[in-house]
């Protein structure tokens, strides 16, 4: 069987395995399920990151024409990730805090941490000091919805909140409440 | 009392009802706490007695009066019944309607004619049969049986010699004067001499002149029969020729005068209807039938019965068969007769003779069967005297502990009893191994596991064991074809069990079991068909031919598609290969996710995800 890895039209190469038919099907023996699960996590998360999304909903593997098509759908094997099996690795990924229930007490929506809060702080804080805003007060629109393309552009608030709050630990980041509704201030030099 | 009166006869109610039965006539079934109907009214003097319904006859015995109003019917008498199964007050019934008496049947009034009353006196006669010359006695038998040579079978011709051998002169004058006497044909007979030899003259008598000629002539040469085979002239009353035993064709003439005289006797309406003043020739059918009124339940079985014993006819089939029957066994029909009889009389002898020989023989058998248990009495002789002598031998050897004295004695004791089997030619090698057969528990179980390895794989080259021809076969099969092997000392499921565990040691190649972990089921199998062998080979398949279903490798395995889901099942929780349950989505069909999983069988591919490194986006 000579599986070959594929790029689809989005520039996005596809592991050889998602030409793997029985990858589609949630297997029963456990182990051979981990891997698969494995395998679609880090699918899902380099998709996510390579067209900058950050929700998949269960409902994605269920009808075409959306976001994630290229990679819950195999045309060429005809073959589609069910949305059992999604919801499974959404459910995986979650335990394994690589992605949170968003909104939360519900399992059909998740946000994706193609990077973890962690990362996002720390890509957040970079931004803030090479942009030179230390100090001043900043809207969250400012930082997710900035007039020139960054990389925390259409950053779901979710995730920005959480960066935010690691930064706030090492006080980097003061949460601030300020007439639009919230603001933050960064505050640099240490 | 129209047909009560007609119908029934009188008897002796103080009498057992088994006394009174002919010898061929078998009591069925009875009932006690009935009342009969005479037609459509109570019957007064029959209001509580019992009902015993024979293969014959139909007996009522009064309770209070058993001597005066007890009474026997015919059943030939009865054309049909009807049953009521009662309601309220009223009992359940049992109707038996009559045939009227012009159409009663002929030979039962011949019957009464050759032996009147005499059956019910229980005074025999005494007939010497025409063709064998033998003597017949009609004691006892039923008038259908009295008319026929017990011997040769031939029927009893008028004029034949009679001797009745008492005087019936006591019933005579009690026929005469009592009124009791139901049949008309007593009333008949009483007005005549009651010397039976009387009577068939006045029998003969009676006949039309164009019928007394045969039956004077009966034995010149126009009298018989000539076979239309051998052109034998035959006695016009055999059957079948006497010589060669073809049917002989019956003559009109010769046929009803051999039959019976008194059978074209102007018959006796006119008779019936001077006694019978409400037994009119107009009588309608109501008054010609009796019921029988259970007012103690017991009604249905007893129909039943009387049902039965009607379909039966046996007073009219078995009447002549049975009758030769009393003589050494049973022949084959009544149409025998003449020399065929005879000889089939001798045969019947040695028939007899025969079976008895056999019956003797079968207490040898049986002593055959018991010796088994003699020796096995033999055996705890035995046992009991080593345990004697162990336990005599256990104080002596004060060192050791009396489990070793008596493990001392076991093989002297085992040859012992081994060889005193021998001797006596108990131990077939082809023989089921039973419990009783080796004392010793392991040893039992290997010489039952070297069995079930004989049954599995063959012991000879034409007998084909189980597994001979399939290397995987299921444990209640086996345990099924391995009882039914034995026959006799069937194994049960724990000792089968406890005989699994031997098996590879007496089988080549090593027969092992294996249990499936997803349902439990149980299977012996060859060593092509463990885990590991089966899996490489599924892996080979599906890497020859591609992605594989399960009925596909049941098709290639050529075993069960059931077994084999469970043999797949157990490769996939090894890991070596993983399903595809197909659903692709790619059409609009399957969005609703039913599609997806039942509709498409699961394929199987060889695991790849083990060996699997990421060769797809890398920028993480």
């Amino acid at each position: 069987m000579a599986l070959s890895p594929h790029t689809t039209q989005s520039g996005f190469t596809l592991p050889s395995i998602h030409s793997f038919p029985p990858f589609f099907t949630k297997q029963v023996n456990l182990a051979t399920q981990a891997t698969v699960t494995e395998h679609w996590t880090k699918l899902i998360l380099s998709y996510a990151r390579h067209k900058r999304l950050f929700t998949i909903r269960v409902e994605d593997a269920q009808k075409a024409g959306n976001d994630w098509d290229e990679i819950l759908r195999n045309e060429r094997i005809n073959r589609s990730l069910p949305p059992s099996h999604l919801s499974y690795i959404l459910n995986d990924m979650v335990s394994k805090n690589l992605a949170m229930y968003d909104p939360p007490k519900q399992t059909g929506s998740v946000l994706l941490y193609w990077r973890s809060p962690e990362e996002w702080a720390e890509t957040l804080y970079d931004w803030v000091s090479s942009s030179g805003q230390l100090n001043t007060i900043m809207t969250f629109l400012d930082i997710t919805d900035p007039p020139v393309q960054t990389p925390l552009s259409g950053l779901p608030l979710t995730i920005l909140r959480r960066a935010i709050g690691v930064l706030q630990k090492t006080n980097r980041a003061q949460m601030i409440a300020i007439t639009e509704g919230e603001g933050v201030r960064f505050f640099g030099g240490r | 009392m129209g047909c009560l009166k007609r119908c029934a006869q009188v008897v002796d109610g103080s009498i057992p009802v088994q006394a009174l039965l002919y010898p061929d006539e078998d009591l069925l079934s009875s009932q006690e706490g009935v009342g009969i109907y005479d037609g459509t009214l109570k019957s007064p003097s029959h209001q509580n007695g019992t009902v015993h319904i024979t293969t014959h006859r139909l007996f009522y015995i009064d309770l209070a009066h058993p001597r005066r109003n007890s009474f026997c019917l015919d059943l030939s008498h009865v054309s049909r019944t009807d049953y009521y199964a009662g309601l309220f007050t009223s009992s359940a019934k049992a109707t038996l309607w009559l045939h009227p008496l012009s159409t009663q049947p002929r030979t039962n009034r011949t019957a009464e004619q050759l032996s009147p009353a005499l059956i019910n006196s229980a005074i025999a006669e005494i007939w010497v049969c025409e063709v064998c010359s033998f003597k017949n006695s009609t004691a006892g038998l039923s008038p259908e049986a009295a008319k026929v040579c017990s011997l040769c079978g031939v029927p009893r011709s008028l004029s034949s010699a009679t001797s009745s051998a008492p005087t019936p002169t006591p019933s005579a004058p009690i026929a005469t004067k009592s009124v009791s006497l139901p049949s008309s044909y007593h009333h008949l007979s009483s007005s005549l001499p009651s010397s039976s030899a009387d009577l068939l003259e006045v029998g003969s008598a009676s006949l039309t002149p164009a019928e007394t000629t045969p039956a004077t002539g009966e034995l010149g040469p126009n009298g018989e029969i000539p076979c239309p085979a051998c052109t034998f002239l035959n006695h016009p009353s055999l059957p079948a020729c006497e010589i060669c035993g073809t049917a002989l064709p019956r003559r009109q003439k010769s046929s009803t005068k051999a039959k019976s005289a008194p059978s074209s006797r102007p018959i006796s309406p006119a008779v019936d209807s001077d006694e019978d003043e409400d037994f009119e020739a107009g009588s309608d059918e109501m008054k010609r039938m009796i019921k029988i009124s259970f007012r103690k339940g017991g009604d249905k079985n007893f129909y039943a019965v009387v049902k039965r014993s009607l379909l039966g006819r046996g007073w009219e089939i078995k009447g002549v068969s049975k009758s030769t029957l009393a003589s050494p066994g049973p022949t084959s029909s009544a149409a025998t007769s003449g020399i065929n009889a005879l000889l089939q009389n001798v045969n019947l002898n040695a028939a007899t003779s025969q079976s008895n020989m056999e019956n003797a023989l079968q207490d040898l058998e049986a002593l055959m069967v018991k010796a088994k248990d003699m020796v096995r009495l033999a055996e705890d002789l035995n046992e009991r005297l080593t345990a004697a002598t162990s336990a005599s031998a256990a104080p002596m050897l004060s060192s050791s502990p009396s489990l070793t004295s008596q493990n001392v004695v076991e093989p002297e004791e085992a040859t012992f009893i081994r060889s005193s089997l021998s001797q006596l030619g108990l131990q077939m090698t082809n023989a089921p191994v039973t419990l009783d057969m080796i004392r010793d528990e392991r040893r039992w179980i290997e010489e039952l596991a070297k069995e079930l390895g004989g049954v599995l794989q063959g012991q000879t080259d034409d007998n084909i064991g189980m597994m001979r021809q399939r290397g995987i076969i299921a444990l209640d099969e086996v345990w099924g074809g391995w009882n039914r092997a034995r026959g006799v000392a069937l194994i049960p499921p724990t000792t089968f069990l406890q005989v699994l565990p031997q098996l590879p040691s007496w089988t080549s190649p090593p027969i092992n079991m294996r249990i499936f972990a997803s349902s439990g089921l149980s299977v012996l199998h060859t060593p092509p068909y463990t885990k590991a062998a089966f899996a490489s080979r599924m892996v080979g398949l599906i890497n020859l031919t591609g992605p594989i279903t399960t009925v596909k490798v049941a098709q290639d395995e050529q075993l069960p598609v059931g077994l084999v889901q469970e043999m797949v099942q157990e490769v996939e929780e090894a890991g070596e290969v993983c399903r595809d349950e197909g659903g692709s989505g790619i059409n609009v069909f399957d969005t609703n996710g039913w599609d997806s999983k039942g509709g498409n069988e699961v394929m199987w591919w060889v695991n790849i995800f083990k060996e699997y490194v990421w060769d797809g986006q890398a920028d993480l």
